[in-house]
This record gives C-alpha cells, sequence and structure tokens, in this order.
C-alpha cells in the first residue's frame, strides 16, 4: 500500500473514530432525555453550538486556560439545565402527549437560541476553534494527528465508556433503566420518578455540553452546526431506538464512519440527505428503532 | 348541512376587512404590501387550521409545499406559461407532491408524524438549495416578474392587493364549509381520537389525505402568489421556520376556530416589519412566542370562543315534524 | 351460518403466546359471553377480531365473510362494532357532537326517530349539550353504547362493560344490556361470572390464550378445569 493510501485510510480512521463518538455522545443525551420524560429535544443542536461558543468566549476572549474554560461550560450547563427544567420541562410530567408539546416548545427554543447567536456570534459563514489544550503533533505510520484532536478523541471515547457504566452499573443508571421501561412499576419500586427526570435532563444536557466542546477542540465551529447536528442527532436517535442508548452509540459510530468515508467522495449535504433517508425509512417500516427492548 | 344564513354575518364583517384595507391604505404603498402580506399569511393559517386546528395534523412540511409551488409557478412562466394556469398546474404539482411524500407519515401518531413531516421539510429545502440550477440555490430568485392579466398588462398595486384579499376570503368560506360538512365532522373525530374515529368506521387514512390535500392547495396557492408580490424568493423563504410560524399564528389565535387563526395571522403577520431594523430579533420574538403558546394558551386566544351558544337545539335527535 | 366463526385464532406478541387456536362461535340473537383472569387474552381476542393487531393467523369469517387482515374502519362498516375496557368517547366534544361522528361513516344508520328513541331509552336525551368529558363514567358508558346502537351493528363486542361502575349502576347496566339484547346480538368479555351468569346463552372461558370450557353458563359453573383454574380463585 502506497504512503498516500495509507494516509488517506487512517485519516479517515481517525475522523469516522473523532465524528463517531461526538456523534455517540450527543445521541445519547437526546435519547436519555427522550427515555425517560418523552422529550425530543429539537434543540439538541443549539446546546452543541451553545456550548462550543461559550467555551470559545470563555477561552479567546476572556483568556481563561481551553481546559478551564471547557469544564466551566460543562459545569455550567447544571443549573442551566435545572432552570430550565423548573420553569418549562417540569409542567408536562403529567401531560399525556407530552411529547409532541416538547416538541414545539424545543423549537421554540431552537428559534430564540438561532436568533441569539445571529445577533451575538455574526455571520454564519464565521468560524470558531477553541486553542489547544495539548499541542504538537503525533505520528501514525505516516499519517500526522493533532495531539489536541487525539486528547478529544480519547476524552470522548472515556466519556462514552463512564455513561454506559453508570447507566450498568451504578444505583442511578438503574434506576434511570428502571423509569425507561415502566415508570408506574419504577414508581411502586420506591424510586423518586421526579427526581431522575431531572437528572436525565441535567445528565442528558451535559452530555451535549460536552460533545460541543470537545468537538470545538478538533473542528473549526460555525453557525450552521447547530442544524446539522440537531439532524443527526434525531437520525441517529430515531434509528437506534429511542430510548436505547446501545442503538444511539452503535448507530452514532456508524455515522461518524459514513460521513468520514462519504466526505472523501462527496459534499457534506450528500450525508445530510442520506442521514435523513435513513431516518425516513426507520420511521416508516420500523418506528421502533433497530436497538428497541 | 349549512350553518343558517344569520350565522354568516363574520365572514360578511371579514369580507369587508379584506377588501376595504387594502382599498384604504392604497395611498401607502409599504403599509398595503404589509397588508397583502397579511392576506396571504391568512390564507396559509386558514389552511394549516384545516390540517392542525380540525385533523390534529401538524405538518411541518407546509412551507417545503408553497415552496415547491413557487418555484414550479416562476420555472413555468419563464418557460413562457402564463401565470395563472402555471399557478394551478404549480398549485397542483405541488400538492401531490405533498400527498405522496407525506402519504406513508399519515399512519404515523402524534409526534412521530411531525418528525416525519419535519425530515420531509428539511429534505425540501436540502432540495432547493442543492439544485441551484431549478433554484438558483441559496442566492435565491429575484425579479420575479408580475402576474400577466388576460387583457395585458400586469397585476399590481391594488388590483394585487384585492386579489389576495378575495383568495383569502376564499380560503375562509371554504374551510367553514368544510368544517360543516361530514367530511368536517370526521376530521373533528381524527383530531379528538383517531383510533376511536377508526372503531366508529372512519376511514382515517382517507380522510386524513384529503385534508392533507386540500391544506396542501390554500399552501400552494399562496406560495405561487406570495413570490411576484414580494419579488424575491430563496430557499430561506420556505423552511422549517416558516412552517412553524404559519403553526403559531393557528396555534396563537386559537385552533379548532374559523376565525382564531385569522386573527392570529392578522397578528403576527406585521411583526417582522414592525421589527425591520431588527431583523435579527424576530427569530427570537417568534421563538418566545412559540414557548408562551405551548405553555401558557393551549388553546389560543380564541379558545374561548369555541363552545359558542347555539341558538338551535340540534334537531337530529328529536323525531321531526311532520310537514 | 353463524354470524360470527372464529377459526384457531393464535397471535403471539414477541415471544409471548397470547392466543393459541382460539375457537369460537357465535350465532344471530345469541348472547356470547367470554370470561378469563386478567391477561388470559380476551381484549387480545376482541383486537384481533376488530383488526387492531397485526400478524394474526387463523380464519375469522364474519357474516360469512372473512375479516382477518382487514381494516378496522372496514370491520366496522361490515356490521362488527366493539366497545373499550376503558371507556372511551370523545371526551371534548358534546354527546350530541359524539352521536354525530358516529353517524358520519355509519354503513346502515338509524334513522331520526329511532336515533331519538334510542336516547331516550339511554337516558341521554337530556345531556345531548354537554360535553362528554364531564358525563358520569356509567353516562359515558352509555354514550358509548348509543354511539354503536345507531349505526344498527350486526355484532357488538362489549369489553368490560361494567368495569368501574358502582354496584348499584352494575345492577342498572345488567338490566339496561337484558334490553340491549333485543335490539343486537351482543358478545359481552368480563372477568367475572356474575354479569355473564345473567345474561349470557353461552358462555367461552379463556385461560392463558387457550379456551378451556365452551357451554351454557349452568355447564360451565360445574366444569372442574373451570373452577379450579379460575372461578376457585376469583371471586364469582
Amino acid at each position: 500500500m502506497s504512503n498516500s493510501t495509507i494516509i488517506i485510510a487512517l485519516s479517515t480512521i481517525t475522523t469516522g473514530i473523532m465524528l463517531g463518538t461526538i456523534f455517540s455522545l450527543v445521541a445519547v443525551g437526546v435519547t436519555i432525555v427522550y427515555g425517560s420524560i418523552w422529550m425530543p429535544n429539537a434543540a439538541n443542536g443549539q446546546f452543541f453550538l451553545l456550548a462550543a461558543l461559550f467555551a470559545w468566549s470563555a477561552s479567546v476572549s476572556w483568556g481563561l486556560h481551553p481546559a478551564v474554560a471547557a469544564l466551566l461550560v460543562i459545569g455550567i450547563s447544571v443549573p442551566f439545565s435545572w432552570l430550565l427544567e423548573i420553569l418549562l420541562v417540569r409542567r408536562f410530567y403529567d401531560v399525556p402527549n407530552r411529547n409532541i408539546s416538547y416538541f414545539v416548545l424545543t423549537l421554540g427554543i431552537t428559534q430564540v437560541l438561532t436568533g441569539i447567536f445571529s445577533v451575538t456570534y455574526g455571520v454564519w459563514s464565521d468560524q470558531f476553534q477553541l486553542p489547544p489544550i495539548v499541542k504538537g503533533v503525533t505520528f501514525l505510520g505516516p499519517f500526522p494527528i493533532a495531539n489536541n484532536r487525539l486528547a478529544a478523541m480519547l476524552i470522548a471515547a472515556l466519556l462514552l465508556a463512564a455513561l454506559f457504566a453508570l447507566l450498568r452499573y451504578h444505583r442511578y443508571g438503574r434506576a434511570l433503566r428502571a423509569v425507561f421501561q415502566n415508570r408506574e412499576a419504577a414508581a411502586l419500586r420506591g424510586v423518586d420518578v421526579r427526581a431522575i427526570y431531572r437528572m436525565s435532563f441535567i445528565l442528558g444536557n451535559g452530555v451535549i455540553f460536552a460533545g460541543g466542546v470537545l468537538f470545538a477542540f478538533a473542528y473549526a465551529v460555525d453557525l450552521t452546526v447547530a442544524w446539522t447536528m440537531s439532524v443527526t442527532a434525531f437520525a441517529i436517535m430515531i434509528i437506534g431506538g429511542p430510548g436505547s442508548v446501545v442503538g444511539a452509540l452503535i448507530v452514532g459510530m456508524v455515522f461518524g464512519f459514513t460521513q468520514a468515508i462519504v466526505s472523501i467522495f462527496a459534499s457534506p449535504t450528500i450525508a445530510a440527505f442520506s442521514y435523513l433517508g435513513a431516518m425516513l425509512v426507520i420511521l416508516l417500516f420500523r418506528p421502533s428503532g433497530l436497538f428497541a427492548r | 348541512m349549512m350553518p343558517k344564513l344569520t350565522r354568516w354575518w363574520p365572514h360578511a364583517v371579514f369580507i369587508f376587512a379584506a377588501f376595504g384595507t387594502p382599498v384604504m391604505l392604497s395611498g401607502n404603498r409599504y403599509f398595503a404590501f404589509i397588508a397583502g402580506i397579511t392576506l396571504i399569511s391568512v390564507l396559509w393559517s386558514t389552511g394549516m387550521n384545516l390540517l392542525y386546528g380540525y385533523t390534529g395534523l401538524m405538518p411541518m412540511m407546509f412551507g417545503g409545499i408553497a415552496g415547491v409551488s413557487a418555484y414550479s409557478t416562476i420555472g413555468l412562466v419563464a418557460v413562457g406559461w402564463s401565470f395563472w394556469p402555471a399557478m394551478l398546474v404549480g398549485s397542483l404539482g405541488a400538492s401531490f407532491i405533498g400527498v405522496i411524500l407525506g402519504l406513508p407519515s399519515l399512519r404515523l401518531r402524534g409526534f412521530y408524524f411531525t418528525l416525519c413531516s419535519l425530515v420531509i421539510q428539511t429534505v425540501i429545502t436540502l432540495g432547493f438549495v442543492y439544485f441551484v440550477n431549478l433554484t438558483n440555490g441559496d442566492t435565491g430568485i429575484s425579479q420575479i416578474p408580475l402576474p400577466g392579466l388576460p387583457g395585458g398588462g400586469r397585476l399590481s398595486g391594488l388590483a394585487y392587493d384585492l386579489v389576495l384579499a378575495a383568495l383569502a376570503v376564499i380560503g375562509v368560506i371554504l374551510l367553514t364549509l368544510i368544517v360543516n360538512s361530514p367530511l368536517g365532522r370526521r376530521l373533528v373525530a381524527i383530531r379528538e381520537d383517531d383510533g376511536l374515529a377508526e372503531t366508529l368506521g372512519i376511514n382515517v387514512t382517507r380522510q386524513k389525505l384529503f385534508a392533507f390535500f386540500i391544506g396542501s392547495m390554500f399552501a400552494s396557492i399562496g406560495g405561487a402568489l406570495y413570490a411576484p408580490y414580494v419579488g424575491f424568493i430563496s430557499p430561506r423563504s420556505f423552511d422549517v421556520l416558516m412552517s412553524l410560524n404559519i403553526w403559531l399564528m393557528v396555534a396563537f389565535g386559537g385552533r379548532g376556530t374559523i376565525w382564531g387563526p385569522v386573527i392570529g395571522a392578522v397578528l403576527l403577520a406585521p411583526i417582522p416589519f414592525l421589527l425591520q431594523d431588527y431583523y435579527t430579533i424576530k427569530d427570537v420574538v417568534y421563538g418566545l412566542l412559540i414557548i408562551g403558546v405551548i405553555v401558557l394558551l393551549p388553546a389560543g386566544i380564541a379558545g374561548g370562543f369555541k363552545r359558542a351558544p347555539r341558538a338551535a337545539k340540534p334537531a337530529a335527535l328529536k323525531p321531526e315534524p311532520a310537514r | 351460518m353463524s354470524l360470527l366463526d372464529a377459526r384457531d385464532v393464535s397471535m403471539r406478541f414477541g415471544g409471548v403466546v397470547a392466543l393459541r387456536n382460539v375457537n369460537v362461535k357465535q350465532e344471530a340473537n345469541e348472547t356470547l359471553g367470554m370470561i378469563g383472569p386478567n391477561g388470559s387474552g380476551k381484549t387480545t381476542f376482541v383486537n384481533a377480531m376488530t383488526g387492531h393487531l397485526k400478524s394474526v393467523q387463523g380464519e375469522i369469517l364474519f357474516d360469512g365473510s372473512p375479516i382477518l387482515g382487514r381494516r378496522p374502519f372496514a370491520i366496522a362498516g361490515a356490521g362488527l362494532a366493539r366497545t373499550y375496557q376503558a371507556v372511551r368517547v370523545f371526551g371534548q366534544l358534546t354527546v350530541h357532537e359524539n352521536v354525530e361522528a358516529a353517524l358520519v361513516d355509519a354503513a346502515r344508520p338509524l334513522d331520526t326517530a329511532s336515533l331519538a328513541e334510542t336516547a331516550a331509552w339511554l337516558n341521554l336525551d337530556n345531556r345531548l349539550d354537554a360535553p362528554a368529558g364531564t358525563l358520569t363514567l356509567y353516562e359515558q358508558r352509555r354514550l358509548e353504547l348509543l354511539m354503536r346502537l345507531v349505526q344498527r351493528p350486526k355484532l357488538l363486542l362489549l369489553d368490560e362493560p361494567v368495569g368501574g361502575l358502582s354496584s348499584h349502576e352494575v345492577r342498572a347496566m345488567i338490566g339496561l344490556l337484558s334490553e340491549l339484547k333485543a335490539r343486537c346480538t351482543i358478545f359481552i368479555i368480563e372477568h367475572t361470572m356474575k354479569v355473564i351468569r345473567e345474561l349470557a346463552d353461552r358462555v367461552v372461558v379463556l385461560l392463558a390464550g387457550e379456551k378451556i370450557a365452551d357451554g351454557p353458563p349452568g355447564d360451565i359453573l360445574a366444569d372442574k378445569r373451570v373452577i379450579e383454574n379460575y372461578l376457585g380463585n376469583v371471586d364469582a
């Protein structure tokens, strides 16, 4: 194999892993919130972007060390989600068809954030990238990869693993899965369902924020990322099965690799078309998703 | 069953207002333009009302259908067609496309239907951007020619406004007739509980299809007339936010009533013009309104009108007097 | 030709067999009852008959025509009506509007005079303008019956028609249902023998998706297998 082929292959693989882990993180965040409180969060892309932009402001405009900025942003997501939960989300917990109310509610939030972003962060073609935490470059064979990007990839993968462990082994994770399956039964078993709701919302959003920050370390972000991410995350969630964390993980990785491969040959728009097409196919023929329980 | 003649008085008021406003404002082109846009919005919100208010569907692809019609009409005119047949063909075509795209998703319930139609809308918008040869992509199409008139000359100014008024009036009358017809009764049953409606013998999918087609026609005709009136369109003109904002007019004004969405359109359509200098704030305002509507006013501001007392006791359950 | 002839009806949900080779026959004007403990498959059977389930195996003939695989609205149009275990009416619409919804696509609607008479018989003629959601449970159950009767069904499946009613209302409902028999053939699904015993000409007993007995109420009450598996444990 010639050097250039190896380089292309390695580049595609690393891009695939990078995108895959980020996609999975966001999709897991979205699916946790949907599985627990039935909220399809159409604003997930705006949250993703919000995290990236805020981290950028913190590190570039205010001069904080990028690692500090990242932690700050993820930390702020907690009171942010908490506030949203109290003001807007909580009131629907007992409403029967709340998923559609939530969906439109989050579309409204999307619109508000879109407006705010275009006012505060300027023209859509501007690009933002976080300054690196780790400098330097590593060589995988002939292929150079920025250490920063490598670090982001590792952290994303670690976060996913931690999430998985949390949901599988920790008490909270088991309670969450119990609520996913059957909230009445869970309530009867002594689970504080409303507390679980609140924590899921905070956790889910926190994960999305983390994804946004990590993405901004690895790539330059522009304002269109929000819509693209929302569509992708929804597609992953629907295809993987709403509420299925495993599904979000697997399908997220598949999407990451698909995008990496497709970008070699065609424009990102084609990738978007294909996600939407796949989502439509699943919606029409197997709405419960591929990995539904 | 036609409502009694006396119940058409709000329509009479509306006809007067719809035609009268452009006449009154004909001295000031800017205000007349706002009135014209509002009239198109009335047509759109009435179509959306049929789908959302009376059938319970939230078709997020409404904007996309309007766009397909607008682009098709412009395309046909560009190859030599006269505007009016172009509008008819463009609208019918867009509505058929809407039905075909929407048909598989009509089986889906509630949120899944909305999500599916959102995806379809996104695909349509992406299509508008991607197929640059047909639509000029994100740059948009400007200097759209005004519709030609049969006797020569072009439709413009006050005459255009009056045509828009006529369509808004026809739209509202049509909705009134539908609502009071068997189709209307079926749609209301479907809106309330489509499973129960089906158990009672109503072919839910077919009725949704009818509603979808008729609603799409409202979207399409509005779209075809919007383009020359404004003079410029782009994929942004017919994207998700447009569908959402028309939906907002219905939800804000009061779904399931004839006049609620009309009021909603009249109140909300002029907003972008009032915020002319702060056009980016428009998104924030609309977004907040959507959130507000969902949280505070689930039945819309006209929700109180819904249970208007009926003058006549329903005749069906009492034996008819001998004639 | 039987009015209803369900042969070897089987249905699985994932790994669970909900119905196994259930055979049920009903003649016109014969009141059939079906009992079984909760989870025995009664409502699944109703859903299978009325087209609300996919992948049902077997054969179901209604008035001689096969109905398995047809859509619910078509089956309703053929004259097979059903009510729901948890009462289901259009809560936001008035009683009058509910009836209109039942009439709009009724294949053989009741004429106006009979309609008024039926509404009066069910004691709903003075509640026409009330939103259905404001009616008492018993009134809503009667509204359900009214909505089916105006369609003049050939067979009416009643899924636990006395669920949630007070004992006084249950008595009244039993009286109503015995009068109902004269207007329409009915098939009652219940999980207590009390209602079935007074109304049914014949009873089918379902246990874990299988039919374990089929005969007049007297025979069923004496059937050893029924007593062992069912009557002994549940108060009848």
